[in-house]
């Protein structure tokens, strides 16, 4: 689960955006790039003192602006499910181990979305309970 | 067997996944959480995370739960001890009354950079920084 | 070329993937990580509507949408600059303007855009 995959996966999802000048969008987002730009809607801004507010119907935030993204909590277990079943469906062509150990992209998806997402789903409770 | 993972981002961070670590952000906010996922740009995403405030010798916490940070903000990145963090000569105080210390920390420090940097410009000959394209 | 600069309203069909409207491959595709080529902003929906600008360094403007290209370089007409000074904030007409899509950060519609109070007291109570 790549970030730039949770983020698309969070779309129409509620979220809270922080740009680098420290004003914040609380929004639904409508879409997103792989250069993480994005497009949100019915949107509350704050300004970076948090003094001022303001309620737009949408708008596209430049991904290169962003500092953080706040995201739902559960959506992690939301996109861990899809990929699951995604992966039991589509057992085939790329779907099995890659085994390359600086692989990115695709690769990297399918290793550490196996070997590492299920199994360590143990390890959760060690950042749990803070 | 870390001698052949070639020194990148990738690299460094596939040992940090699902450890709790401590990501310091280039704006000084403090988040402590699980990593579950990087990419080549060293974006984060954060899971259980909390933010932590600290003055002198007291520190305050706030759950902010799931995080996507955009690499280009991190400044520091490290696993955290679970073994030895509760060691820290360090007491936990409620973040609503420690909010205010912290926030005169952030605008004395900021008025003395200012300060310093004025001086720097006037006296020195240096140029300023946080021009145009500088999103901080 | 000379339709390139322009946008206008025929451009948001003619965007480079190819899709028959901007958005179009959203829905037949479910992969989650497939290449984003397409616009994920339809610009032609604020053709010759008022939208609001920030740019990089912290200028602000108004304007009326006539133009637009895939780099998201914008044409606006009646542009009003919105300045923050220490003396406060003030306006000052700029006509018709070339915007850098490079340099702009935030793009939103003027339609809808209102300064309200604080909308998270109540829900922090």
């Amino acid at each position: 689960m790549l970030p730039l995959s949770l983020l698309n996966a969070a779309q129409n999802k509620p979220m809270l955006v922080e740009l680098k000048n420290g004003e914040t969008f609380n929004g639904h987002l409508v879409n997103c790039d792989n250069f993480m730009n994005i497009t949100l809607r019915e949107v509350y801004q704050t300004s970076a003192e948090g003094d001022r507010f303001w309620k737009l119907k949408e708008c596209y935030i430049r991904g290169s602006t962003i500092k953080y993204l706040r995201v739902p909590d559960q959506l992690l277990d939301v996109v861990k499910d899809e990929q699951n079943r995604a992966r039991e469906a589509g057992r085939g062509p790329r779907g099995g181990g890659t085994g390359g150990r600086g692989g990115r992209g695709m690769s990297q998806r399918g290793g550490r979305g196996a070997a590492r997402g299920g199994p360590m789903r143990g390890a959760r409770g060690r950042g749990r309970g803070i | 067997m870390d001698s052949l993972i070639p020194f990148t981002t990738s690299g460094s961070l596939v040992d940090c996944v699902d450890r709790k670590m401590l990501v310091v952000l280039r704006d000084g906010r403090k988040l402590q959480g699980v990593l579950r996922s990087y990419d080549q740009f060293a974006n984060l995403v954060l899971e259980d995370t909390v933010e932590r405030i600290y003055h002198q010798d007291v520190f305050a916490e706030m759950k902010r739960g799931l995080y996507l940070i955009r690499g280009e903000n991190v400044v520091l990145l490290g696993e955290i001890d679970l073994d030895q963090e509760d060691d820290v000569p360090l007491r936990q105080v409620d973040w609503e009354s420690l909010e205010p210390y912290h926030q005169k920390d952030i605008a004395d420090k900021k008025a003395r950079d200012e300060h310093k940097a004025n001086i720097l410009f006037d006296k020195h000959g240096f140029c300023k920084e946080g021009g145009e394209g500088d999103g901080y | 070329m000379a339709d390139r600069g322009r946008g206008g309203a025929g451009r948001g069909a003619g965007l480079r993937g190819g899709a028959p409207s901007a958005r179009g491959g959203k829905s037949s595709a479910p992969s989650m990580d497939k290449p984003k080529r397409e616009a994920i902003l339809d610009l032609a929906k604020y053709q010759n509507e008022r939208i609001r600008v920030k740019f990089t360094g912290g200028r602000e403007v108004t304007g009326v949408l006539k133009g637009f290209d895939q780099l998201l370089n914008l044409v606006l007409d009646d542009v009003e600059e919105q300045l923050h000074s220490e003396s406060g904030p003030s306006t000052r007409q700029l006509g018709l303007v070339v915007l850098r899509g490079p340099t702009i950060t935030l793009l939103s519609p003027v339609d809808g855009f209102e300064e309200i109070a604080n909308p998270f007291l109540a829900q922090e109570a």
